[in-house]
């Protein structure tokens, strides 16, 4: 447990003073709008505060560099899925029968998920998707893929070992 | 203790073939040899349950194909409206099979019904069941007890007294608490809201919820009660007529209309919904459950009240019972 005068947070505390609105204009640099980096800076802060260990940047702004390029490739993942989202349910007739609390907790999910199989490659997380989603079965994933069996099976045992460790134990 | 990655691999190779479809006798076997063999791959296998548990969530039909299409591969923007449509249309297709999957939890239990079915099985002590549609069931009897888990719908009970020396107890686990027969005949059902229904028909059964909290119950022959987490609901008076289920009868002697429809569900493809108001209503009278369109036919005949079936998403149906229009 961090308390607020853990070596970890009166360090963070100096890199905020000091470095806080040097980060805030590469932002504005990176993404052009001055709200959207004022919060992405934000959230990279509290993503340092929920570290355990003290971070000892020789060089401070490198390594704020680092975590803030986290954050925002993290944004940015965020709001092509909620676009997506938002598409999917305009189409979809059965998304009228959702309360808007079920679909803010869908969203959730679909984030968790999503971060998950963040990166994987697009085959790996369509048969993913196919198997989880679909009820399908392993021979037809393969058929609609155009891969074989095996391949179908190395897919599913990677998305499915990221799953694994994801999940708290 | 952590998992090494080689025994969390094998979780998920086994979780995969689990969820591909009906394993063969000999592949299930060894599986549950292999959950056994080491207290590591039973933490392994738990944890994989787990993502199977928040995957499952998604799959809910409702939401399959928004999560599915929000999910998919993202290309550049316009081919994924394109395929975003796609795959909802692909999504049709499937979603019927979706539907007819029995949910993941119970292809891995030792005994499963499908719905409408309704199936008779000895126990090797002589103990016998009589299990509901869509009723789904792990057996594990062990040295010291014998113990039957009920993860879905209903079973009727009749113990035989233990051979085995010494004699082992006998009792059902639902996710509500235990269920512990005192030499009887007993019928265990789990309801839709987490709570398990018991009804008492011959000896004693004792009732323990699940939180050590919650105080023990021994319900005697001809009384009813439900279990929940947290204690025991105040036991009620049960007829026989409640296991006419066993005969494929439906017999209601002043039955709420909601409960009628919660007995007809394990029969029904169509989802049946009360509405509110007419929930209370008392039904009576006989009927076949392997006829449910008939039986609903007759509802809707009874005065005040109306039953419509309602197409929803992908086909699939359900029927309403509510107050009929003045």
């Amino acid at each position: 447990m961090s308390s607020a005068h853990s070596p970890l947070h009166r360090e963070i505390a100096t890199l905020y003073t000091d470095h806080h609105g040097w980060l805030q204009g590469w932002l504005r640099k990176k993404l052009g709008d001055v709200h959207q980096a004022a919060d992405l800076a934000h959230d990279t802060f509290v993503r340092l505060l929920a570290r355990e260990e003290p971070v000892q940047a020789r060089e401070p702004r490198a390594f704020l560099t680092t975590v803030a390029q986290r954050v925002v490739a993290n944004h940015y993942r965020r709001q092509q899925l909620e676009r997506a989202y938002l598409e999917a349910l305009a189409q979809a007739p059965q998304a009228a029968a959702l309360s808007p609390e079920e679909r803010a907790l869908l969203l959730e999910a679909l984030d968790e998920i999503d971060r998950l199989l963040d990166g994987l490659p697009a085959p790996v997380r369509r048969a993913f998707l196919m198997a989880q989603l679909d009820g399908m079965k392993q021979a037809d994933i393969a058929r609609a893929l155009g891969v074989s069996l095996t391949t179908v099976k190395r897919y599913l045992v990677q998305a499915g070992m990221r799953c694994y460790f994801a999940v708290a134990p | 203790m952590t998992v090494p990655p080689e025994v969390a691999r094998r979780a998920v190779e086994w979780w995969l073939l689990l969820q591909d479809g009906d394993l063969p006798e000999p592949q299930r076997r060894a599986w549950q040899a292999w959950r056994a063999a080491d207290a590591l791959h039973e933490q392994a296998w738990q944890r994989i349950t787990a993502v199977n548990a928040r995957l499952a969530d998604l799959a809910a039909p409702q939401q399959a194909a928004i999560a599915r299409a929000a999910l998919a591969p993202r290309g550049p923007a316009r081919r994924r409206v394109a395929q975003t449509l796609a795959v909802l249309a692909f999504g049709a297709g499937v979603a019927w099979q979706l539907e007819q999957r029995t949910p993941w939890r119970t292809w891995v239990a030792d005994v499963r019904t499908a719905r409408g079915e309704r199936r008779r099985l000895v126990l090797e002590d002589g103990t016998q069941l009589v299990l509901n549609g869509a009723s789904a069931l792990d057996i594990a009897y062990g040295p010291q007890f014998r113990r039957l888990r009920l993860l879905e719908g209903e079973v009727l009970i009749t113990t035989a007294p233990d051979r085995h020396q010494p004699a082992r107890g006998f009792a059902v686990q639902t996710a509500a608490g235990e269920a512990q027969a005192l030499g009887t005949r007993f019928a265990v059902r789990a309801l839709a809201g987490g709570g398990t229904w018991v009804g008492v028909f011959e000896g004693a059964v004792r009732l323990t919820p699940r939180d050590a909290a919650g105080e023990a119950l021994v319900l005697p022959a001809g009384r009813q009660a439900t279990l929940r987490t947290q204690g025991v609901s105040a036991p009620a008076a049960v007829h026989e007529d409640s296991t006419a289920w066993i005969e494929g009868m439906l017999v209601a002697r002043g039955m709420p209309l909601a409960d009628m429809l919660a007995a007809l569900q394990p029969y029904s493809a169509a989802r049946l919904v009360c509405a509110p108001e007419v929930a209370h209503l008392r039904v009576s009278g006989t009927y076949p459950l392997d006829d449910v369109p008939h039986v609903l036919a007759a509802l809707g005949a009874l005065p005040g009240l109306r039953v419509r079936t309602l197409a929803r998403w992908w086909g699939r149906q359900e029927v309403v019972a509510e107050a009929a229009p003045r």
